[in-house]
């Protein structure tokens, strides 16, 4: 039986996050077990004079891949792949997993020679992107799975879920809206800042954002959304920070992770569990050890982790940094095949300082 | 557990049929439920060096698109749809469905307009095939709903399916090679044959094959396979034939078709049941009324009509032909968006001569025209 709010996730994934317009050639991407999602976005799609491009991909065969395939089978990338993400003018991912672990098999060094290989073409996305050519979106799809690494039941998480994405609201288009503005006056706030300084429980880091924009994610890039980020400046981070959260990273994860940073640099990581991933990842590339995002979480909807970073980054009353590639929108410079997201939660004592002054306490924005 | 036949099909597929090499880049396109056959090929693929490329269709997400699509949606070719076409080495399309009716509400002419938007791929895709710059191979997956249609529990349908490509054996390469050269050694006969006239209950149809070439599909692009076919002369077909079985277009039965041809083209089409889409497709264009293929099945282990051509075509004791683009290889010039497959059987009194001499008789090659075709045994 299909539920009726996966019609209204359609519909306001293409009147709202993508805006699909008559003519758009829109690339849908996500595992086969989305087929409930990709039926009415074919719908909605075409209904709107756009054509639908879809890919569902097979978990298993990206695991077979990963595991069986030779280094240069690993780096191979096809015409096919390319066509893929340069000619569509819009983009959706369906983010939804049947095992949140299915890669625990697969040697890492594996995943990073294949994201290594892909950074030229992931650039060039970024920048078809960054000029306005294509748009993209990210949406979470609930699954057992990702229920199960919630610690909920199924029906609990799809509640969870929808009601971060305000589909239960009579017009969630509406309400996305109310949240951009919302969002946008801090975004404004930030803007004027030149020296961020986050502190929380083994926490104290400093970062340079003057000059950078920050961007109001509010629904159009990821959904659900709920936050504002910046790429800050790539060789003046210093401090040390601490992540809150399990941080997974492309079906694995560290947790506990801290980081040292000089100039720039992560000189020092530790981790309760994953050391030997952090590190593999951290030395995937020059870029990866630096950072391409830090942002603040402000969905009031969200207040627990679940495991899914596309959630965790966006608990109200959380910041996060990532390694890795950077925003050129936000101004970021730094690139590499990695950009790993990490959240500290800031809502027991956490302040954020711009320039001295105190803007945030618990997490909560004055 | 999973089946070791699906195993050994994706071996026989990527080493027999296709024998991909080093750097290849194949194409797999498959339904979503044919998923563990696409895991095994892509492993064996992977082994053979090649660069596997994976594309998956979802149940009803095509029949979610062409409800709502215009013909402006219909009109619309991938940009790089044609690019694509030239840049695979190999391509391998998986049969398999969750309802074989998924499209059967769709208005023929929806599908004709896709069929006719996608001509410049099918003829990229024909044209490199011929020049043999990109190898192809269409198999199956054995699925409840092909054995539904066929009326088989799924595991009985799953025992005909690798039976049909000798998967129970434990060396099914050895045994389509041996296959491979009786094959060739009945096309080696078919080469100077001039004309074909095939015998049948209400058929009496004359093709004309001088100078085509005859080739024995011997598990290269089908697979389970087993037939020899040509494209006949574009304007010598005559007389009138009536299929055994429905022909089945997009989830559509057509039952009873008879054609009519003089000098190659139908002239008279009739239908039991779906006349329409028969008039609509035999329409599509010029090419859509003559004919583009003409075959002989020659799978023994195929005894069954099941409502997939691909199976049907190889029944062992019936002859087929295709209305639509035939394969430049055979030497066919006709070309067209359809290529649409129909079988009739021949293993109740029906005959084939050879420029007037009988070669074939009650769905058997005669012996001294052919080797025996009995699949190996177990």
């Amino acid at each position: 039986m299909a539920d009726p709010r996966l019609d209204t996730l359609a519909s306001v994934l293409c009147g709202y996050s993508l805006e699909v317009a008559a003519g758009d050639l829109v690339l849908v991407e996500g595992p086969i077990l989305a087929q409930p999602l990709f039926v009415p976005l074919a719908r909605e799609i075409t209904r709107r004079g756009a054509h639908p491009v879809m890919r569902p991909k097979s978990e298993d065969v990206a695991t077979a891949m990963l595991e069986w395939a030779g280094q240069e089978q690993l780096a191979y990338i096809s015409p096919i792949d390319e066509w893929e993400m340069m000619v569509p003018d819009k983009f959706l991912d369906i983010w939804a997993e049947s095992n949140t672990r299915r890669l625990n098999g697969v040697p890492a060094g594996n995943q990073a020679i294949r994201r290594a290989a892909r950074r030229p073409l992931t650039e060039r996305f970024f920048e078809r992107l960054a000029r306005g050519e294509s748009r993209w979106c990210g949406v979470t799809l609930p699954t057992e799975a990702q229920a199960q690494d919630a610690g909920m039941a199924f029906a609990d998480y799809e509640r969870f879920v929808y009601g971060a994405g305000h589909l239960d609201d009579p017009d969630p288009i509406a309400a996305w809206r109310e949240v951009s503005r919302r969002q946008a006056r801090v975004a404004e706030r930030l803007a004027s800042v030149s020296t961020l300084r986050i502190v929380a429980a083994d926490t104290d880091l400093t970062l340079d954002v003057s000059g950078r924009p920050w961007l109001n994610a509010d629904g159009h890039q990821n959904f659900p959304d709920g936050e504002v980020f910046t790429s800050p400046h790539e060789n003046a981070t210093s401090g040390h920070i601490a992540f809150t959260f399990d941080c997974p990273y492309d079906g694995r994860e560290a947790a506990g992770v801290r980081l040292w940073f000089e100039d720039g640099r992560v000189v020092r990581e530790e981790a309760d569990r994953g050391l030997e991933f952090l590190r593999e990842m951290l030395d995937m590339d020059e870029g990866a050890r630096r950072l391409g995002e830090v942002a603040f979480g402000l969905n009031p909807e969200i207040q627990r982790a679940t495991g899914s970073i596309a959630f965790d980054e966006k608990i109200g009353g959380t910041c996060h940094v990532a390694l890795g590639m950077a925003f050129p929108e936000a101004a970021g410079t730094n690139s590499s095949g990695l950009h790993w997201d990490m959240v500290c939660d800031l809502r027991s004592g956490g302040e954020v300082y711009g320039d001295g002054e105190l803007l945030a306490r618990d997490g909560q924005f004055q | 557990m999973s089946d070791p036949r699906i195993e050994r099909l994706a071996r026989v597929v990527i080493g027999y049929s296709l024998s991909l090499k080093k750097g290849d880049l194949v194409l797999i396109q498959a339904p979503s439920l044919a998923e563990p056959l696409v895991v095994e090929l892509v492993r064996a693929a992977l082994d053979a060096g090649a660069n596997p490329a994976v594309r998956f269709s979802l149940p009803g997400v095509d029949h979610a698109y062409l409800c709502e699509a215009t013909e402006e949606h219909l009109r619309f070719l991938l940009p790089y749809a044609v690019d694509e076409m030239q840049a695979l080495d190999a391509r391998i399309a998986v049969h398999a469905a969750s309802n074989t009716r998924e499209l059967s509400e769709i208005e023929p002419a929806k599908l004709r307009s896709r069929q006719e938007t996608n001509r410049p791929v099918m003829e990229t895709y024909m044209q490199r095939s011929a020049a043999g710059e990109l190898v192809w191979c269409v198999t199956a997956y054995p699925c409840t709903a092909f054995a539904q249609d066929a009326g088989m529990s799924l595991k009985q349908y799953e025992d005909f399916v690798f039976r049909a490509g000798w998967l129970h054996l434990a060396d099914p390469v050895a045994a389509w090679k041996d296959f491979s050269k009786k094959l060739h050694e009945i096309v080696d006969r078919l080469k100077d044959v001039r004309e074909l006239r095939v015998l049948a209950e209400d058929t009496d149809l004359t093709v004309g094959v001088a100078g085509r070439t005859w080739i024995a599909a011997d598990g290269d692009r089908n697979f389970p396979d087993g037939e020899v076919f040509t494209g006949p002369e574009e304007t010598r077909t005559r007389g009138e034939v009536a299929f055994s079985f429905p022909a089945i277009f997009g989830g559509r039965e057509v039952d009873g078709v008879r054609l009519r041809f003089e000098d190659g083209r139908v002239v008279k089409s009739e239908a039991s049941a779906g006349q329409s889409l028969l008039q609509e497709m035999l329409s599509v264009d010029d090419g859509a009324s003559v004919l583009g293929e003409f075959a002989i099945g020659t799978n023994y282990n195929v005894d069954r009509y099941t409502k997939q051509i691909l199976f049907d075509e190889k029944i062992g004791g019936t002859f087929h032909m295709a209305v639509g683009a035939g394969y430049p290889e055979t030497g066919s010039t006709n070309t067209s968006a359809l290529h649409w497959d129909m079988v009739c059987d021949l293993r109740s009194g029906g005959e084939i001569q050879a420029d007037g001499e009988p070669i074939y008789r009650d769905g058997r090659f005669l012996p001294e025209f052919a080797p025996d075709l009995t699949p190996p045994a177990e």
